[in-house]
């Protein structure tokens, strides 16, 4: 009987989660069926434009470091510097990982995703797009020593062929080549890895892509792909939330005077130059700087989160060991949520999700999720400790008239955080690890900076070792300071 | 002595789940009476004391403190209780993360609100009274099993209780250890205290005792003087466990 009424409670907090969840992604249906079309006065009011982008797609953007500062170039940027001097605002730049961009109008965290995107029919499903303002057409990345075996498309028939997921050189390269194996992943570094290693023949790629490709690197060639393509879905074009009308407008007529001047042709140029003065030097050692503020946003985040999670994870330990039956329920609900869902759905939820009602950014957004994560995790560690601290301890003091809430904080919590200090300790170094996923939301950590170097190095392993032996010897660092610590916490005893 | 019992148990029951450790328990204690509670392992004399300070709530039955039904205490009414109450458990269960002297204050200055001078003197006169004020600053991992009892002690009668209740107080020890023990134990019942003692100290339930009372099957099923006791059981379950224990 009683087992079962917790299971009521249970299942209600757990759909209470939910509903919560629903309530707060609800509102965007909402507001782009009915909301009158502001979304050209919001921009003027506000007087800057907010612009996504995946730097790491060279040459239409990607991240060039000048005296230790890294910033963000290429044709996109200097295309939308254009519209933001014809709207009379200023341009900010939002970095994220490719999947997000898009994900970040729909949820008002930018203004305009331009990222090389195609204007794909399910794209359009969900969000609005500008006229194509670039088509550079589509070829094929192969290895050097394949250009007598590989002339033309038709040669590519039942080969395996490389190409970023959820893009249009996928889709084509699975539609119009007979026989074609193609192998998707999400990084055309990755992909350019992956051909030098022949795990696979070819990559459809980008034309502008292609060539910034063969020219940094000597041992790649390309063909044009010779596909007879629809031009309204194969060119590049800019991303809205739905109902911007009078965004894409006037958004428009800057691409129309931007394409009558053929003002695309300079900023190619001007983006190839940046290319060429970026890989003269592709030594690890001259990238030092990116990986050193990698390592500081890492282990920031992860101090940070260690600290709100033990916080959290107290909270909730102590709601579970507590006599009201609704605060066992959150608590354990909250833990099998938590736990139940994957770290990088969480950290999306806390920067796209939560984002629709208060605007986080994204590093604080994934200081919150990875901490509220932890809190998750450290409860039941805090528990374990918790239960491991000996009933005799608890009666002694209850025979002394302590209050339950005293035996708590004087006696049983002291010994469960001794306890579970090393439980703890592995908490932190995991989190060292896997905070690693808020790189997705632009956070500018170790694996977010490593994809920077890869892209601007068109070094495909180099960068991944060294960003390895970096976590590494962090976590080695820190278990040996925290082994150190446990020792000394022992002797003090 | 006065005539008005500080206890009163009366057709105390306490079962688990399905078991039934105490059946029946009737008993009186009076103000500075010393009762020596002994019985076959398992036989529910732990349990027994801790129904007595409320550590576990009866089944049926009552247990009266200065004639008032303890099941009916409110947490300030218990906590009062446990104040006049104290206990000393088998493995000491001192806190380790505290030192001797913080293990002493810890209570006074929570329960009883006193200040931290005020606790600290009497924590040291007490530890002064079981002969360990030269350990005031060490924690408990450094003691030995006599000086950690020893220190259990000092840390019930740092409330101030008229009663304690001792739950195999001596079993953990080392035998040359259990003496020291039993000393304190003995100063405070001729000092007056009011105990319950759970031991198969033959020797001290002699000298020290007003009444032995044994246990088995959740009954006590004798009570008697000590002499009377250990030479001369009536029940056949007491005189088999004497005889156990005596040839032990
Ligand atoms: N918390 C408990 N839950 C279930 N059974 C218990 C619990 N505490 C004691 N018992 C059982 O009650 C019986 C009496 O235990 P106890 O009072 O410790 O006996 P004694 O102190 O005489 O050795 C034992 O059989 C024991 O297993
Ligand atoms: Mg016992």
């Amino acid at each position: 009987m009683k087992a079962k009424g917790k299971n009521i409670l249970l299942t209600i907090v757990t759909l209470c989660l939910s509903l919560f969840v629903l309530f707060t992604v609800q509102p965007t249906h909402h507001t782009t069926a009915y909301a009158a079309d502001d979304s050209l006065q919001k921009i003027k009011d506000r007087g800057k434009i907010v612009m996504a982008t995946s730097p790491d797609y060279p040459p239409y953007e990607f991240q060039v470091s000048k005296n230790g500062k890294s910033r963000i170039v290429g044709m996109d940027v200097d295309i939308m510097k254009q519209v933001a001097k014809d709207l009379g605002v200023k341009l900010e730049i939002k970095s994220m990982s490719y999947d997000s961009v898009l994900v970040a109008v729909e949820t008002g965290k930018a203004d305009v995703a331009m990222s090389g995107i195609n204007p794909t029919a399910k794209r359009r499903q969900s969000v609005d797009f500008s006229e194509i303002y670039y088509n550079g057409g589509q070829s094929f990345l192969i290895n050097k020593t394949d250009v007598g075996k590989y002339k033309n498309k038709a040669a590519l028939a039942h080969k395996k062929i490389g190409a970023q997921t959820g893009t249009l050189q996928y889709n084509l390269a699975k539609s119009k080549i007979p026989g074609a194996t193609v192998k998707g992943m999400d990084k055309n570094t990755d992909l350019v890895l992956a051909l030098k290693t022949h795990k696979i023949d070819a990559l459809g790629i980008e034309t502008p892509s292609a060539e910034a490709y063969v020219k940094n690197d000597h041992d790649l060639a390309m063909i044009k792909s010779g596909y007879h393509l629809n031009k309204n879905e194969t060119g590049s074009a800019m991303a809205f939330k739905k109902g911007s009308g009078t965004l894409a407008a006037a958004v428009n007529k800057s691409i129309d005077k931007i394409k009558a001047k053929h003002m695309t042709t300079q900023y190619l140029a001007d983006a190839g130059k940046y290319m060429k003065v970026n890989t003269t030097n592709t030594s690890m050692i001259h990238y030092w700087t990116y990986f050193a503020k990698g390592i500081e946003y890492t282990l920031l985040i992860s101090a940070i989160s260690v600290i709100f999670g033990v916080l959290l994870g107290t909270i909730l330990a102590l709601m579970r060991f507590s006599k009201s039956k609704l605060l066992h329920a959150i608590s354990v609900a909250y833990v099998e949520f938590v736990r139940g869902t994957p770290l990088m759905v969480q950290v999306m939820f806390v920067y796209f999700g939560v984002g629709i009602i208060v605007n986080l950014p994204a590093l604080l957004s994934g200081i919150i999720a990875v901490s509220l994560n932890s809190g998750a995790y450290v409860e039941e560690i805090i528990r374990g400790g918790i239960n491991s601290v000996d009933k005799g301890q608890t009666e002694a003091s209850a025979s002394l008239g302590l209050a339950k809430s005293d035996t708590m904080r004087f006696v049983v919590l002291p010994q469960a955080l001794k306890n579970i200090w090393p439980a703890l300790g592995n908490e932190f170094v995991s989190l060292v690890k896997e905070s690693s996923i808020v790189s997705i939301i632009g956070v500018t950590d170790l694996i977010y900076q490593l994809n920077i170097v890869r892209a601007d190095t068109y070094r495909g392993v180099m960068p991944v070792f060294v960003a390895m032996c970096i976590y590494f010897v962090m976590t080695f660092i820190l278990t040996r300071v925290l082994n150190y610590f446990e020792g000394r916490m022992k002797h003090a005893k | 002595m006065q005539n008005k019992p500080l206890v009163e148990v009366k057709k105390l029951q306490k079962n688990y789940g399905d078991t039934e450790v105490l059946k029946e328990i009737d008993g009186t204690v009076m103000p500075g009476q010393v009762i020596c509670v002994i019985g076959p392992s398992g036989s529910g004399k732990s349990t027994f004391l801790r129904c007595l300070n409320m550590l576990e709530k009866p089944t049926a039955g009552q247990v009266l403190f200065e004639g008032k039904d303890t099941s009916k205490f409110s947490e300030e009414e218990l906590t009062t209780l446990r104040e006049r109450m104290g206990m000393v458990f088998q493995s000491f269960n001192l806190f380790p993360n505290l030192t001797v002297l913080d293990n002493l204050k810890l209570a006074p200055i929570r329960v009883k609100k006193m200040s931290d001078k005020e606790a600290e003197d009497k924590a040291l006169s007490l530890l002064k009274r079981v002969g360990l004020e030269e350990k005031a600053n060490v924690y408990p991992s450094s003691l030995s099993g006599g000086q950690a009892q020893r220190v259990a002690i000092a840390r019930a009668l740092a409330m101030d209780p008229e009663m304690l209740l001792f739950d195999e107080p001596t079993s953990a020890l080392d035998p040359e250890m259990v003496g020291e023990v039993l000393a304190v134990m003995k100063e405070l019942a001729e000092d007056g205290m009011t105990m319950v003692v759970v031991t198969h100290e033959m020797g001290f339930a002699r000298e020290v005792a007003n009444e032995v009372w044994f246990m088995a099957d959740g009954y006590i099923l004798e009570k008697n003087k000590p002499n009377e006791m250990f030479e001369h059981p009536q029940n056949p379950r007491t005189k088999d466990f004497i005889s156990k224990i005596i040839n032990s």
